[in-house]
């Protein structure tokens, strides 16, 4: 009974923490990669392979800084199984 | 006499045979992936390490019991250079109760699991090679479905026991195109028996094979697994997932036949986001509905499982409807009802928000 109010602060506390930190490195990271017709198209096909691999379990989450991403993606690329080429083009995708 | 020792002895050793021909499959076309490998790592940012997972609070009304339900499920994930990944998910959950019969405050223990703790190598684009305690890939839910900012209703299948939970072995993973239009995915692994807490497993061997095919955006996959011990039964399952594209609907059935029984759940989720009216509130609302079955087989059903999941020991069938409001990006508030119909018929409540939340546990500044 002791240990849920605790588990719950410290989620709310990294919450607030992370949040914070990751909105403010977001704006900064994500205007990195310039884009060019060719990355705008590889965009559109991953926002296509996004929703067609990752939005059979959940709902489209919100684009984290690209190094999170980078996480995100391997993560869920051994999770759900995605493809090689498919990982790549949803990585882009997330990450402009 | 002998002879059905020998044969017996065979049958034992023959597991790890195969398990040595998958090992050297694995390091054939770890070789041959090589140089695809190396195009992944010029394209991807470097990974940080990150905390993520979810947390809730539901309350849960079953047969007129009231039962308070926090959760929180840490995720760790630490890429280690650029093809490996440590990844881990811990389970704190709970129910608290009040005393049978009376009033009196909410009291009951906190379960803690270790879901998972595995060392993950991307070998090459077709396979991954997963070391150390890992999710049974058993069909659809266990892996993909069951975190509670991802599941459209809190309230989980009955058939979920059947071959789910953790393992603890060695698996191979992957995913790749067989053609343009459609993915081939699959899972095969072995798992070992221990008794250590919270690393419980069976000694098992088993798979999943699944076809997604982009285009309709129709997945359909089987499952197996072979029990190595104790009654050595087989379990068996078939799922099927659709997305049809005009609409925000999703579809999702999962078949399993185990010892102990068999039995189906359906679901379908719609999301009103082409509703016109109120578009601000019914784009971020969902209803779902769900139907389940489950048939009591001749197998008995293990009632000394430490399990918060436990299958009926009849038949029973469980309609299911709920409600999500997406109030923002991994924040959702739900509301299910369900009416458990067999010896006993009552009503199934839950009322709830579940949290998401994703924090770096590094420098988020690109390289």
């Amino acid at each position: 009974m002791r240990v849920m109010p605790i588990l719950l602060s410290l989620v709310l506390i990294f919450t607030l923490f992370g949040n914070a930190h990751s909105r403010n490195r977001e704006s900064a990271n994500t205007t990195v990669t310039q884009r060019n017709p060719d990355n705008e198209a590889k965009r559109v096909e991953g926002e296509q392979r996004f929703r067609a691999n990752c939005g059979r379990c959940h709902a489209a989450p919100q684009k984290f800084p690209p190094r999170m991403m980078a996480t995100i993606v391997r993560h869920m690329r051994v999770r759900a199984t995605i493809t090689d080429d498919d990982m790549k083009l949803i990585l882009l995708y997330m990450t402009q | 006499m002998a002879k059905v020792c020998s044969a017996n002895v065979f049958v034992r050793l023959a597991w790890p045979r195969q398990l040595l021909l998958l090992w050297i499959a694995a390091t054939f076309l770890t070789a041959g992936g090589l140089a695809h490998s190396q195009e992944v790592q010029e394209l991807s940012e470097r990974p940080v390490p990150i905390l993520t997972g979810s947390a809730g609070y539901f309350t849960n009304v079953t047969a007129g019991e009231n039962a308070l339900a926090p959760v929180v499920m840490p995720v760790i994930l630490v890429p280690i250079g650029e093809r490996w990944l440590v990844e881990s998910r811990g389970n704190f959950s709970a129910e608290f109760e009040r005393p049978k019969g009376g009033g009196g405050p909410y009291g009951g223990q906190v379960e803690k699991n270790l879901d998972y703790l595995q060392l993950d190598f991307i070998a090459n684009p077709h396979l991954t090679v997963t070391a150390g305690r890992f999710l049974t890939p058993f069909g659809i839910y266990n892996e993909r479905l069951y975190p509670i900012w991802i599941r459209d209703l809190q309230v989980t299948p009955l058939i979920f026991p059947i071959a789910t939970g953790s393992s603890d072995g060695v698996m191979l993973r992957g995913g790749f195109p067989v053609s343009s239009s459609v993915n081939l995915n699959y899972a095969t692994y072995f798992s070992t028996a221990s008794t250590l807490t919270a690393f419980e497993s069976d000694r098992t061997v088993g798979g999943r094979v699944g076809f997604f095919f982009l285009r309709p955006r129709i997945e359909i996959g089987t499952s197996w697994q072979k029990l190595l011990q104790d009654e050595r039964t087989q379990s068996e399952g078939f799922h099927f997932a659709w997305q049809p594209s005009p609409v925000p609907l999703n579809l999702r059935f999962e078949y399993a036949r185990g010892h102990s029984g068999s039995g189906y759940w359906v679901e379908g989720a719609y999301r009103f986001s082409q509703v016109q009216v109120w578009n601000s509130v019914m784009r971020r609302t969902e209803f779902v509905g769900r139907m389940q079955q489950f048939f009591a087989g001749e197998g008995d059903v293990p009632t000394n499982s430490d399990s918060e999941y436990h299958l009926p020991h009849s038949n029973v069938q469980q309609p299911d409807f709920g409600l999500n409001y997406y109030i923002k990006d991994g924040l959702k508030a739900s509301a299910s009802y369900g009416r458990w119909l067999g010896k006993r018929n009552y009503n199934v409540w839950s009322f709830g928000i579940a949290y998401r939340f994703a924090v770096p546990l590094g420098k988020l500044e690109s390289q």
